[in-house]
């Protein structure tokens, strides 16, 4: 690889959001993916990002550069609001050369749609803080949400371009009086993997859940429902947690309770890589997402459904309107009723006793993905969008 | 692995290598036989990673943005104090900046294990939301 030295200063587009990159959760795969089309459409850019732990703060790869916030602050709004001050500071050298600017957040957004820029800006939503916040952060009081919400606002009035990765966040986005001209729908994707290999430690016959434990991913219902088919011999539960282990603390003491932690492996915040080998080889991959406001009303696109397809494994899911975007019930696998145990439980059992059903319904996911949800099509419809607001890009 | 030892007909020899970390979404070192020092943070470069002046691509790139100490104690309150000022100066905006009182900011604090939102650590996920 060529490598650039110089002052830095001089990029014509810049990826900013709230996030540590590489991480091992979903959005770091968004993010590589969105940000590799962008730096590509305008020869190099700058990311900016989160860091810590061992990442270095600046990365210099070619005409791409990354920097990353690693300021230690407790607080999340002194930390979101820290961030977008270091935002700031790391667009000005590239005032006068920025075209496009993409980001994913309301507190990355702030300094990027300034008064004053020339430079476009694309605002990837792919949830919306006032909503999931208070899921979060249960104890956020409803005014501070209605700030956060007109900050969202501020942010997504002034940018030129908002991509949603679901039509269920399109509308959301439209509720905030977004015109519907300014929203363009770039699902999520994921590569169709080779053939891989079993994991070492694999067990026998497994189910999996790919993902963060965040309360809304319906763990805890994963768990009663596992607690369902203790008659299954040899069958076992295996969560690949994106988060660190501390963070399953809870969940594991669900499974304690249950009685089923010994028929339960956890892997935590395992590479992307492998995450597709454990995919690969499960009987059923779950994503027992919750019925609430944050899956309902602001939407999702989770990837662990279009990776789970593309692995070729039969899907079971949550009935809800974003899932629906993405696969079929009794096609590609099941759905069913969110928050529901005995339901969630019926529709695994049901595959696992007809494995070639259930072997069919992991093909035509696969087929499903390879026709209509890749990253090289999601990439394309980005491209389009960036070829929108900025004519410029060559 | 940093060093290198190959055998030869004068002894072991150890070989530096360059300690640049490259990639994009899967990082590594870069590896190569180091062939100078960055001027800066002192740390083995190889030649295609030598930049102009001395300085590693890290240290290059991080020139272009100035840097901050986050030790000093009264860091945060000054931060913050500073950026209201600044970016109500830059933007011409008294309002986004300074909109989140100490009531607002009280329900994000982290808390221990058991305090909703949990504790916070340098590998925790931030982002505000998540697929």
């Amino acid at each position: 690889m060529r490598v650039v030295h110089g002052g830095g200063a001089g990029h014509r587009a810049a990826y900013v959001a709230f996030d540590r990159f590489p991480s091992s959760k979903g959005s770091a795969v968004h993010i590589a993916q969105m940000a590799d089309e962008l730096f590509t459409r305008f020869g190099g850019g700058l990311l900016a990002v989160i860091g810590g732990a061992d990442l270095p703060r600046y990365q210099r790869e070619g005409t791409r550069e990354v920097a990353r916030f690693d300021t230690p602050v407790p607080n999340l709004i002194d930390r979101a609001e820290a961030f977008s001050r270091w935002v700031a500071g790391h667009l000005e050298p590239h005032r006068d050369t920025l075209e496009v600017c993409h980001v994913r957040d309301p507190w990355s957004a702030l300094p990027a749609v300034a008064d004053g820029r020339r430079h476009r800006v694309l605002y990837e939503v792919n949830g919306l803080p006032s909503i999931e916040m208070a899921h979060t952060w249960p104890w956020a009081a409803p005014g501070t949400l209605a700030k956060i919400r007109d900050l969202e606002r501020f942010c997504l009035e002034r940018s030129d371009a908002v991509v949603v990765p679901s039509a269920v966040i399109g509308a959301a986005v439209r509720r905030f009086g977004v015109p519907e001209t300014k929203i363009h729908l770039v699902p999520n994707g994921a590569e169709v993997p080779g053939p891989a290999e079993r994991p070492v430690d694999a067990p026998e016959r497994y189910i999996v859940y790919v993902g963060a434990l965040q309360p809304w991913q319906g763990l805890d219902v994963l768990m009663r429902a596992f607690a369902r088919l203790a008659d299954l011999d040899g069958l076992r539960l295996v969560v690949c947690a994106s988060v660190p282990e501390r963070r399953a603390k809870p969940v594991r003491r669900l499974a304690e309770r249950l009685g089923i932690a010994d028929r339960v492996d956890w892997r935590f915040t395992l590479p992307h890589s492998e995450v597709a080998a454990w995919l690969a080889h499960a009987e059923v991959s779950v994503a027992p997402l919750t019925g609430c406001a944050r899956n309902l009303d602001q939407g999702c696109a989770p990837l662990k459904v279009i990776e789970s397809m593309a692995a070729g494994v039969p899907v079971v899911a949550s009935d809800l309107p974003a899932v629906r975007e993405l696969m079929a019930d009794g096609v590609h696998g099941r759905l069913v009723p969110a928050d529901r145990p005995a339901e969630l439980a019926r529709a695994v059992r049901i595959l696992l006793e007809y494995p070639d059903e259930a072997a069919a319904m992991g093909r035509r996911g696969r087929e499903r993905v390879e026709r209509g949800l890749t990253w090289a099509r999601s990439r394309a419809l980005l491209a389009e969008v960036y070829r929108t607001i900025a004519p410029s890009d060559r | 692995m940093d060093a290198a030892g190959h055998g030869g007909e004068e002894g072991p020899v150890t070989v530096t290598r360059c300690h640049v970390t490259t990639g994009f979404f899967v990082l590594g070192r870069c590896g190569q036989a180091a062939a100078a020092s960055c001027a800066r943070c002192v740390r083995p470069v190889c030649a295609a990673h030598a930049g102009p002046g001395g300085l590693c691509p890290e240290c290059a790139a991080a020139q272009g943005y100035g840097t901050h100490d986050p030790h000093e104690p009264s860091w945060t309150a000054g931060y913050r104090r500073h950026y209201y000022q600044s970016s109500s100066h830059a933007y011409a905006d008294a309002t986004w900046y300074a909109s989140f009182d100490e009531y607002d900011r009280g329900a994000f604090d982290p808390g221990d294990d058991y305090a909703h939102g949990g504790d916070w650590g340098p590998d925790d996920d931030t982002g505000f939301v998540d697929s």
